[in-house]
């Protein structure tokens, strides 16, 4: 475990110096990674402004759940980009992923840290801007739990986002090229998060409750910050449930990852 | 060191169609055909061996590879290197191999060669004295300095090379898997990396398995050589057997003064003849290079001479093309 982690911050550390070599483009990223973002909510909070609130959510309230699974997905994206179909799929087919199984590490730790997108501090900040503002208006009651219970919150989606990547990537063992598919699960889930989920159709609910569970990591945990009445089916109690989902879904993304890797070994690409 | 028996391996292709509405059924109801690129192969390599592994494109070279170095899982036949089993405990065999392969990099692009030395050195866990004393070594054998703390990306490709050789060793390996070194190098680059890698064997007992295309790199480097062709093992033993059984007619392209008679000699073939040089045929193996000059200067007045044999290369793209090896295997 100890020599694990030496090992992952070493290689973090390659990557970090590696992305210092290009300095400027590097800023220039940061930045507008930070305005882009920022922009979509913008528009949002314009649009508020003229009809006060959306299914009982106001400015503020939105401003909380954007902010939260915002920096939650900024800080996964920085943490599993190395999983991410687009950029694994690469090294496979330029056989880095080979080169990687020729070294006597973990391999799946050395996905892990075959990528680190420090750029992505800008997505963060600009979660962490709006996601303070959010605090502000919406007057939440902190209580003590309340305020141990947000780290959980927030590791829970970086952890269950982050299963979302890795089974992505774990497709590529199939593909060998990226399919359009998981990027519309994994952007798109961040996208749906960003907003209650009491506003979408019955059948999205489900999806997103039944198959890929991300109602458990952002939209319940942020009724009880909130002090909102459930609107969806669900006990109060599920408010609680974001880091047990995310846990799942990591065991299961490792699940086939495993699996996918035993493929890859006996066909190769 | 390496016992492999009977090792095969059958890839499942998508059969391709050529017409649209064939690629179409494909997407739905997908055919397969099997490739079996691998067909029950054996062999086993001694300690301290260097073993070229040669043979045309697609007949099962970097399939038998990827199962050496634990990349790829058999469908049947067993393989013990190294007292183990590649692809069931690979952490603990790939500590003990090294690998360069010509197209790929096991560097850091953006770092320094270097640093990218020393993540490798905690990659593998390679105590710090014998980082620095295979380090010490590598440097002045591969002349390293010049380049060690420029980044990878503005290396040539004569120098990467090199740096990944270095890299490929820091690590003590014992088995050591060359894939292509060499290609795209000038005659000096690839002059000093067969040095290198033949000084490693030498002084290290290191096993290095070396395909390539090259036939220099064999001729130079290999007292034995395995050729594989549609992946069946076609030759293994002595390169100088292989080359005494096949090799072709050489020649003696003389230029003379005045020549009597006919010029038909026995066991000599005239092959060209211009009034000043000719170029005779003779095989090597039924008539001696001194008989066959005293035959011909019965004849001749002979005012120079050179005697021209085929090439390593020739010999075995003459293998190759006659398909030579198909009669039973003879070992050597």
């Amino acid at each position: 475990m100890r020599r694990s982690l030496k090992l992952y911050f070493t290689l973090i550390s390659v990557q970090i110096r590696s992305q210092m070599e290009y300095r400027v483009s590097f800023f220039m990223d940061l930045l507008s990674t930070m305005l882009l973002n920022g922009s979509y909510f913008l528009a949002l909070a314009l649009i508020l402004e003229r009809f006060g609130n959306i299914a009982g959510w106001t400015l503020g309230d939105m401003a909380f759940i954007a902010g939260l699974s915002e920096m939650g997905f900024s800080i996964m994206d920085m943490l599993f980009s190395g999983f991410d179909p687009d950029s694994f799929s690469q090294n496979v087919r330029l056989g880095k992923f080979d080169q990687m199984l020729l070294r006597p590490v973990n391999i799946s730790l050395q996905v892990f840290s075959s990528k680190f997108l420090i750029r992505r501090l800008g997505r963060f900040l600009e979660g962490a801007i709006i996601f303070g503002v959010g605090m502000g208006l919406a007057g939440i009651h902190w209580t003590l739990a309340k305020v141990l219970y947000l780290p959980i919150v927030l590791i829970s989606i970086v952890a269950g986002m982050g299963a979302l990547f890795v089974m992505g990537g774990t497709l590529i063992f199939w593909t060998v090229q990226p399919v359009e598919v998981v990027n519309i699960v994994t952007y798109g889930g961040n996208e749906l998060m960003s907003y209650p989920m009491n506003i979408y159709p019955r059948w999205i609910q489900n999806v997103f409750t039944y198959l890929i569970p991300l109602v458990f990591l952002n939209y319940l945990p942020a009724l009880y910050f909130l002090d909102k009445p459930g609107v969806l089916h669900f006990a109060p109690v599920f408010s609680f449930a974001a880091p047990f989902a995310a846990a799942l879904m990591l065991f299961l993304a490792f699940r086939f990852w495993s699996f996918g890797l035993r493929h890859y070994q006996s066909t190769g690409t | 060191m390496i016992e492999v028996t009977h090792l095969s391996k059958e890839f499942r292709l998508a059969d391709r169609q050529p017409t649209f509405a064939g690629s179409f059924r494909q997407l739905f109801k997908p055919r397969y055909r099997e490739l079996k690129a691998v067909d029950d192969i054996s062999f086993a390599l001694e300690k301290g061996e260097f073993v070229g592994y040669l043979g045309p494109n697609g007949a099962g070279k970097s399939t038998t590879i990827k199962m050496l170095t634990g990349l790829l899982v058999p469908t049947s036949g067993t393989m013990i290197v190294d007292g183990m089993i590649p692809w069931k405990q690979r952490t603990k065999y790939v500590a003990g191999i090294g690998a360069v392969f010509g197209q790929r990099s096991s560097l850091w692009w953006d770092l320094p060669v270097s640093d990218s030395l020393e993540v490798l050195q905690s990659l593998y866990n390679v105590p710090a004295a014998r980082f620095r004393s295979n380090l010490e070594e590598f440097r002045k054998l591969l002349e390293l300095d010049e380049f060690i703390h420029a980044p990878v990306r503005s290396l040539s490709l004569g120098q990467r090379m090199r740096a990944e050789l270095c890299a490929a060793l820091l690590h003590d390996p014992k088995i050591l898997f060359l894939d292509e070194p060499t290609i795209g190098l000038d005659v000096v680059a690839k002059e000093r990396i067969r040095r290198f890698v033949q000084h490693i064997n030498r002084e290290r007992e290191t096993t290095v398995i070396l395909t390539t295309h090259d036939l220099s790199d064999i001729e130079r480097l290999c007292k034995r050589v395995i050729i594989l062709d549609h992946g069946h093992i076609l030759y293994d033993g002595m390169l100088q057997a292989l080359i005494d059984r096949f090799e072709g007619e050489h020649l003696i392209r003389l230029t003379y003064s005045s020549r009597e008679g006919g010029g038909i000699f026995d066991g000599l073939r005239l092959a060209q003849d211009d009034g000043i040089q000719a170029v005779y045929a003779f095989d090597h193996r039924n008539l001696s290079v001194p008989e066959a000059l005293s035959r011909l200067q019965q004849q001749i007045t002979i005012v120079d001479f050179e005697l021209i044999r085929p090439s390593v290369e020739e010999t075995i793209r003459h293998i190759y093309e006659e398909k030579l090896l198909l009669t039973p295997p003879d070992k050597a």
